[in-house]
């Protein structure tokens, strides 16, 4: 059975079929992408499943991981941090450090490609030390909201950019205006993952009962790394506002180590300790590939968070509205494309907004299970792993052919 | 004679940003005076293949910005009913959006301005559509289709095929008219106000019109 065929059951066979339809013109591409971790965050969860099913469409398509030094990670966390808008202090070493781990990555990497699709800004520069005939198309894929970046940051990163052909960006108000196209694909989600496959009763309680997590009282939840953009403590406090009106509630919030985060130890420990004693707040490290039960978490809760200040796309977001929660969501980046208000959840700018939400959510039943119905329904159609291939797919074609008006191919 | 079969196509978009965002309306109106035509294009007339949900208030995205961000309902009202399918040209609809826009700006003392964070990022998108290699042979195999098919094919038979029949027609009835049975049903197909309904609702409506002629014949 091929992989696409699994798909048939969530999204149809005429669904497949089409994108089948769609690929045949693309058979034979060579195509790599290139990030800088296979562990952890967002990318490498969306290149786990976007390789194989690329191939299975008949594309040439592989998968290539930066190696960089601690330092290293250390510089491109800041340029993360950076280019989220967060100020942030590098030094000439630092970016000759970055300028020479990608110099010796372009040796190391296999890169004879018609397209390379480079993910974020740790592998930016490879086009700079990659010769020419070698790459047919450079496109940069920014994850990250980019809108008002650090300047010193944005200066260095811009200037690799005249070798693209093409740049990709999560949704319009993440970009910054560059020279070349700068295309609009959201990520999506593999319904069919750990982390989104349907589970059993037993073992959502299994996991519940291991992690010491009452599987009868309420639970709120926040799936996110331990980063300060992800406002850990916001969520805290929203959840001790709520508590005096719903004494049995359950706290979770469970993040993951990413092998590129060296901030997390730091803020995890911020989190603990604002924390406390309280015996139904749990703060989870769960290891990288605790998809299953990331996903048994979500869906028990009743209510899942992500009150971001700043946030990429928001994957766990997705992630929630695809188990049928309600989702409050920071008023920030790819959630506000997801949570609209009375529909998929609430959008929220504060730990007493996000409190007085949940409370409403939690007074009104049907509300909170008609709008997880909702956001089920909205992720089918809209940011699932065949819409984002078909996105890619557009992309491509439409750069092979660049004709200005509406394209028949 | 016979019938040539309906081609089954599908469609989607490449969407790109253009760098360019609106704050106030004055900004707005530059915007609809200077921006590429594929940039009206995507936010007049391919705003269904984006929508889901049942709640928009108006069937583009000018109007809703103009509600929901600068809260000047009078306008959103008015750019409302600006129908992109009546229009022959994008020339022509520019012309009459600068002249809505223009109208309401003349008689206001202070530009209304959105929150920071609410601007209207302008995009451009390229449809790409591509034959799905299905042939539907007669009108009951076009109902069995319809109802299946995905609501980006529903929007390039239905949206597109008004615009590249100046107006006149989605590609349903261009092909059924073919069939002397299917007057009544051509005539329905015709009539449907399609530019207020989401796709979603635009696939129940066509189907219970289907549903409604039942009598379609199997041969030509």
């Amino acid at each position: 059975m091929k992989l696409l065929d699994r798909y048939e059951e969530v999204v149809g066979h005429h669904e497949i079929q089409r994108l089948y339809r769609l690929a045949e013109r693309l058979a034979g591409k060579r195509v790599v992408h290139v990030n800088s971790t296979r562990n952890g965050g967002g990318v490498a969860e969306i290149l786990r499943w976007m390789i194989p099913l690329m191939q299975e469409l008949g594309i040439d398509a592989s998968w290539e991981v930066l190696e960089g030094t601690p330092d290293f990670y250390r510089v491109t966390k800041s340029f993360h941090n950076g280019l989220q808008g967060l100020p942030v202090s590098l030094k000439k070493r630092d970016y000759d450090l970055h300028y020479e781990i990608n110099r010796e990555n372009a040796e190391r990497l296999n890169l004879h490609a018609d397209v390379v699709f480079v993910h974020d800004p740790q592998p930016i520069y490879l086009p700079q030390f990659t010769p020419k005939d070698q790459v047919g198309r450079w496109i940069w894929r920014c994850h990250i909201d980019a809108s008002r970046p650090d300047r010193g940051v944005w200066k260095y990163l811009e200037a690799a950019l005249p070798q693209y052909e093409a740049t990709i960006f999560s949704m319009a108000a993440f970009t910054r205006p560059v020279a070349c196209p700068m295309f609009l694909i959201p990520p999506s989600i593999d319904p069919l993952s750990d982390k989104n496959c349907p589970i059993s009763e037993a073992e959502r309680l299994e996991t519940l009962t291991r992690l010491d997590i009452d599987p009868d009282r309420p639970m709120l939840l926040q799936v996110s790394r331990f980063d300060r953009f992800k406002d850990p403590l916001g969520v805290i406090e929203a959840y001790r506002l709520l508590k005096p009106y719903h004494a049995s509630l359950q706290l979770v919030l469970a993040g993951g180590p990413a092998e590129d985060d060296p901030e997390g130890a730091e803020v995890l420990r911020e989190v603990l300790d604002w924390a406390g004693e309280d015996k139904d707040l749990k703060v989870l490290l769960l290891p990288s590939d605790a998809h299953r039960d990331i996903n048994a978490l979500q869906r028990s809760a009743i209510v899942v968070l992500q009150k971001s200040i700043r946030e990429g796309f928001g994957l766990t977001v997705t992630e929630a509205l695809w188990k049928g929660k309600p989702v409050i969501g920071g008023a920030c980046g790819g959630i506000t494309l997801q949570v609209h208000d009375y529909h998929t959840g609430f959008l929220v700018h504060s730990p007493a907004g996000a409190a007085y939400r949940i409370r409403y959510l939690m007074r009104y039943n049907d509300k909170r299970l008609r709008m997880g119905q909702n956001g089920y329904d909205f992720v089918r159609e809209h940011f699932l792993l065949t819409r984002h291939l078909r996105d890619y797919f557009t992309m491509v074609l439409s750069l092979d052919r660049p004709e200005p008006d509406s394209l028949i191919v | 004679m016979a019938v040539e079969p309906f081609v089954l196509v599908d469609c989607s978009l490449a969407r790109r940003a253009i760098g360019r965002n609106c704050s106030n309306l004055r900004e707005l109106l530059d915007a609809v005076r200077t921006v590429p035509d594929a940039v009206l294009e995507h936010h007049m007339l391919r705003c269904p293949l984006e929508d889901h949900f049942e709640m928009y208030e108006f069937p583009n995205d000018l109007a809703r910005w103009c509600w929901e961000a600068l809260g000047d309902p009078v306008l959103a009202e008015e750019l409302g009913l600006v129908d992109p399918y009546k229009e022959t040209s994008i020339a022509g609809l520019r012309s009459t959006l600068i002249d809505t826009i223009e109208d309401r700006l003349w008689g206001q003392d202070r530009i209304p301005w959105c929150r920071p964070g609410f601007e209207l990022h302008l995009v451009a998108s390229r449809l790409v559509a591509y034959d799905t290699g299905e042939r539907i042979p007669t009108p009951a195999a076009l109902v069995e289709t319809v109802e299946r098919m995905s609501l980006r094919s529903l929007f390039f038979h239905v949206h597109e095929a008004r615009r590249r029949t100046g107006g006149q027609t989605d590609d349903f009835s261009l092909w059924l008219e073919q069939f002397d049975t299917c007057k009544e049903l051509v005539t329905g197909l015709r009539e449907i106000d399609f530019y207020f309904l989401n796709l979603s609702q635009l696939h129940q409506e066509i189907l219970d019109l289907f549903q409604q002629h039942s009598f379609v014949p199997t041969v030509a």
